[in-house]
């Protein structure tokens, strides 16, 4: 099944713009139902590909839990924007002055070749392989950008590029000192081989992936790409790109957990301050898309504090990667939606209780705070992780209350920055009472995220998923892992 | 048949069509692809068929150029293909030599062709380097091997001294032959100066021969004071790199970038040297340094024909663009991947860090030169070698190929050793 995104990018370019933005939304559905299939009835852990040689290592598919977490986010949320991106796009073709069927198939093969990558990416049991479809993702994120975003978008598309290319390159040094000291690049093979990852190759990757993530700092190019993106491509390279360096991050730390024992006061201290930082500064927006993108960099601030967590913190990387992509997926469509509807609105001082004229927008955005917030959603049981990973890392004492006054201040800050934006944004005093008509299509997609990510806090669809990644050695309860 | 024997019979094929060129002009053309088919038999496969379609590619562009000597400048291409192909299986010193020189002297003609007259103003200044780069060279092996000869892995009775200006002047004299930095000064004047389609020859097809001449006579005679020595080689690639990929930053003209890029992909696979005192992880270097003078010369036809033909198909470009920043699975990255395995095999992280730095550095301007060049579809000969260039990029794209070509190279580098 994850061979049909692949063909879909070559399949629909070929079609008209609605029959593109449904075969592609199909082609991210089919792996989705795929992926649930395989979480409650099973399938093989993983599939060989090829031999390669020495230091490479076996090229092959890995099937496990973390991945099919991670595959389910990227499926539904690429499934959804496609869709939402139908009227949205032709939106900006026309603002561009661009031809809209001739650009439609341009943008559509970028589209999927990102989403594709992505999945690839989680699915990858050669670090070889990993890195491939990570560049992929970074050079296709940069051409819709380059090509579709707005303000200066050639600079901002550049400044991203060359940001994301320095995380890759020190990432693949990290990964080639890896394979040198392993003999090989196959997760598996690393695992069964014993000899770790080593310090050097740790520092390389953890500084590649920090810049990536990004946070406080190297996070600079992250307001200007995620604001001047296309909306669709936004809601993409928010909630799926970004946390995939906490994703690389969680397998490193799978492998060889000394790093960050080593390391773990600073880099928690550091990954706190970043997401506090991220959130004080969410009130100093006026542009909603940027205001988005700096609740990211708080979000992400959170699944570096998850890492440093031990078991229960690495299995709060996998589901505050779910909650945020689900609500964040939907708060940038959100802000696509009053785009579109409203003619390029962003500045949030010209909104306020555009509740009156977009309610089916306006009750998605509540959703997606929910999540960010931690509140009657799967981000509720990530917040309890990582939680959980507080308290068994640092033991309940005085000692300890600082970092645990530290992270439940980090979460508090998310759900109060959620409910200023939807007060300033949906709520007060509104400029006009009139109900706009608006495309199904700018809305349905972001209902459908919510109830998934609402569904995924109830069984059987969270005991499964819980249960499965609590057999993963070194992660939740699972044992025998590295992590202790 | 021997390789010998198959090399001779193409050079005769060749000679035939240089001379029926003058009656009819695309003898020439027929004589060179009809020798470098031949040639084919002199290599392996691996990596013969990448300098056929380096080459085939370079015969096709110069069908573009109306050039004084239109014909034998066929020749003159499937003469440097044979010599590069030839290079890699002699384990015969002289013939190493012979084969650089075979590839350096076409290269003096080729740079002053241009429609309708001789460029000699650039003919002259091109020639005077690389003359000098190329009895640099000679004079830096012949010390080397003399030195080998009387102290053979040991720097005994003031050997190691002489090994090591043998050394020095055999890696100065490729630098300049080949444009690494600070002996660059050539490349950017010649780049601009010369027309696109036999710069681009240049830049290409006649890079390979200099790296693979140094490597196989470096490799054998590599003894203690090689891992001292090869410092220097890292300085140099250091110097290189960041020179060309600043200069081409700041550099406004396409052609001008594309010499500056060249600095800086030379730097690149120069900085292989780093492991040739260590036998065991040779066979990284030289796995990478070819894949990366292979990424290199399809990157620069592509481009320079794209100046030649006032812009060459977007997406191609962006192609090109990508597989030199090495974005994987492009060629581009496979060379830089198995450049970096020899590095870090040889715990060189400062250089490591160096060049990924500069890889960095180079994003926007091959993003700004793709920009520029590409333009819309259009049905004619740029495009067909920009397709040839790309499709040769993306071969590496399903991974078998690469390693294909590693596995080989890995066999080649045990049995290496050039006979005195």
């Amino acid at each position: 099944m994850l061979i049909i995104p692949l063909v879909a990018v070559f399949v629909a370019p070929l079609l008209k713009p609605r029959e593109a933005s449904h075969l592609t939304a199909l082609a991210f559905l089919l792996p989705f139902f795929s992926i649930l299939y395989c979480i409650f009835g099973g399938c093989p852990r993983e599939i060989l590909l090829m031999r390669f040689s020495p230091p490479i290592g076996d090229i092959y598919l890995n099937l496990d839990f973390i991945a099919h977490a991670f595959g389910l986010t990227i499926c539904l949320v690429s499934a959804m924007v496609a869709l939402f991106a139908l009227p949205y796009m032709e939106h900006r073709f026309e603002e561009m002055e661009l031809d809209k069927n001739v650009e439609f198939r341009r943008y559509i093969f970028i589209y999927n070749l990102y989403a594709a990558s992505m999945l690839w990416l989680v699915y990858s049991g050669n670090l070889a392989l990993l890195y491939v479809f990570m560049e992929l993702m970074l050079i296709s994120a940069f051409l819709l950008i380059y090509k579709y975003g707005y303000g200066n978008r050639r600079w901002v598309g550049l400044l991203y590029l060359v940001w994301c290319a320095i995380a890759g390159v020190l990432t693949l040094a990290g990964f080639v000192i890896m394979a040198f000291n392993n003999n090989t690049l196959a997760l598996n093979a690393i695992m069964a081989g014993g000899k770790g990852v080593g310090m050097v190759a740790w520092a390389f990757i953890f500084g590649g992936m920090i810049i990536e993530l990004p946070v406080v700092g190297p996070h600079i190019w992250l307001p200007w790409a995620h604001a001047e993106a296309p909306t669709p491509v936004s809601a993409l390279l928010s909630p799926l790109t970004v946390g995939l360096a906490g994703y690389v991050l969680l397998r490193i730390a799978l492998i060889d957990y000394s790093f960050i024992e080593a390391y773990r006061m600073p880099i928690l201290g550091y990954a706190i301050f970043s997401s506090l930082y991220g959130g004080f500064s969410v009130f100093k927006q006026t542009d909603f898309k940027r205001l988005l993108a700096y609740s990211t960099v708080s979000q992400m601030g959170y699944m570096l504090v998850a890492l440093t967590l031990g078991p229960f913190g690495l299995l709060g990387v996998v589901i505050q990667y779910m909650s945020h992509a689900f609500g964040k997926s939907i708060l940038f469509s959100s802000a696509g939606g009053i785009i579109a509807v409203h003619h390029g609105l962003r500045d949030i001082n010209k909104m306020g209780g555009l509740h009156d004229s977009i309610p089916a927008i306006s009750n998605a955005a509540v959703v997606g705070f929910l999540n960010l917030g931690g509140i009657l959603t799967v981000g509720m049981l990530g917040e309890f992780f990582i939680l959980r990973g507080v308290v068994d890392t640092f033991g309940i004492k005085t000692s300890s209350l600082g970092v645990i006054l530290g992270v439940v201040f980090m979460f508090i800050l998310s759900v109060w920055y959620g409910f200023y934006t939807l007060r300033k944004v949906f709520y007060g005093k509104p400029k006009s009472t009139e109900r706009l008509e608006i495309s199904r299509y700018l809305y349905v997609p972001l209902y459908v995220i919510g109830i998934i990510s609402v569904l995924l806090l109830f069984p059987p669809l969270s005991t499964v998923l819980i249960h499965g990644l609590d057999m993963i050695p070194g992660l939740g309860l699972g044992v025998g892992g590295v992590v202790p | 048949m021997t390789a010998v024997t198959l090399a001779l019979v193409a050079l005769v094929i060749l000679v035939l069509g240089a001379v029926g060129s003058f009656k009819f002009r695309p003898l020439g053309f027929l004589g060179a692809l009809i020798a470098i088919l031949i040639g084919l038999g002199t290599c392996p496969l691996y990596y013969g068929i990448f300098i056929f379609a380096i080459a085939l590619v370079n015969l096709l562009s110069l069908t573009a150029l109306q050039d004084i000597i239109k014909g034998v400048d066929y020749s003159l291409v499937g003469l440097m293909a044979l010599a590069t192909m030839y290079i890699f299986t002699t384990h015969d010193f002289a013939m190493v030599l012979v084969a650089l020189v075979l590839v350096s002297v076409p290269t003096y003609i080729l740079v002053m062709l241009r429609a309708g007259k001789a460029n000699i103003e650039v003919g002259i200044k091109y020639i005077t380097f690389m003359v000098l780069a190329t009895v640099m060279f000679l004079i830096g092996a012949v010390i080397l091997l003399y030195a080998h000869a009387h102290a053979p892995g040991a720097a005994a009775d003031g050997f190691g001294f002489i090994y090591a200006v043998g050394y020095v002047m055999l890696v100065l004299g490729l630098s300049l032959e080949v444009g690494v930095a600070p002996l660059h000064e050539w490349v950017p004047d010649v780049f601009t100066a010369g027309d696109p389609i036999p710069i681009s020859i240049i830049a290409s097809l006649a890079k390979v021969v200099p790296f693979v001449a140094a490597l196989w006579i470096l490799i054998p005679i590599s003894n203690a004071i090689t891992p001292s020595l090869v410092l220097f080689t890292a300085v140099l690639a250091a110097i290189s790199m960041f020179t060309g990929n600043i200069g081409a930053l700041t550099a406004r003209e396409p052609a001008r970038v594309l010499a500056y890029s060249t600095v800086a992909n030379m730097g690149y696979v120069l900085s292989c040297f780093v492991v040739i005192a260590n036998h065991e992880y040779v066979y990284f270097a030289i796995a990478g340094g070819l894949l990366m003078l292979f990424a290199n010369a399809v990157g620069k036809i592509g481009f320079f024909n794209a100046i030649k033909g006032e812009g060459a198909y977007s997406p191609f470009m962006y192609i090109l663009a990508f597989s030199f920043i090495g974005v994987p699975p492009l060629m581009g990255f496979w060379g830089k991947l198995y450049i970096l395995f020899s590095m870090a095999k040889m715990e060189y992280f400062w250089l490591v860090a160096i060049m990924v730095i500069n890889s960095a550095i180079s994003i926007p301007y091959y993003i700004r030169l793709a920009g520029e060049l590409g333009v819309s579809w259009r049905m004619n000969l740029v495009n067909l070698i920009c397709l040839i260039a790309v499709i040769i990029t993306l071969v590496t794209v399903l991974f078998v190929p690469v390693d294909w070509f590693f596995k080989n190279i890995a066999l080649v580098a045990n049995s290496l050793g050039v006979v005195i």
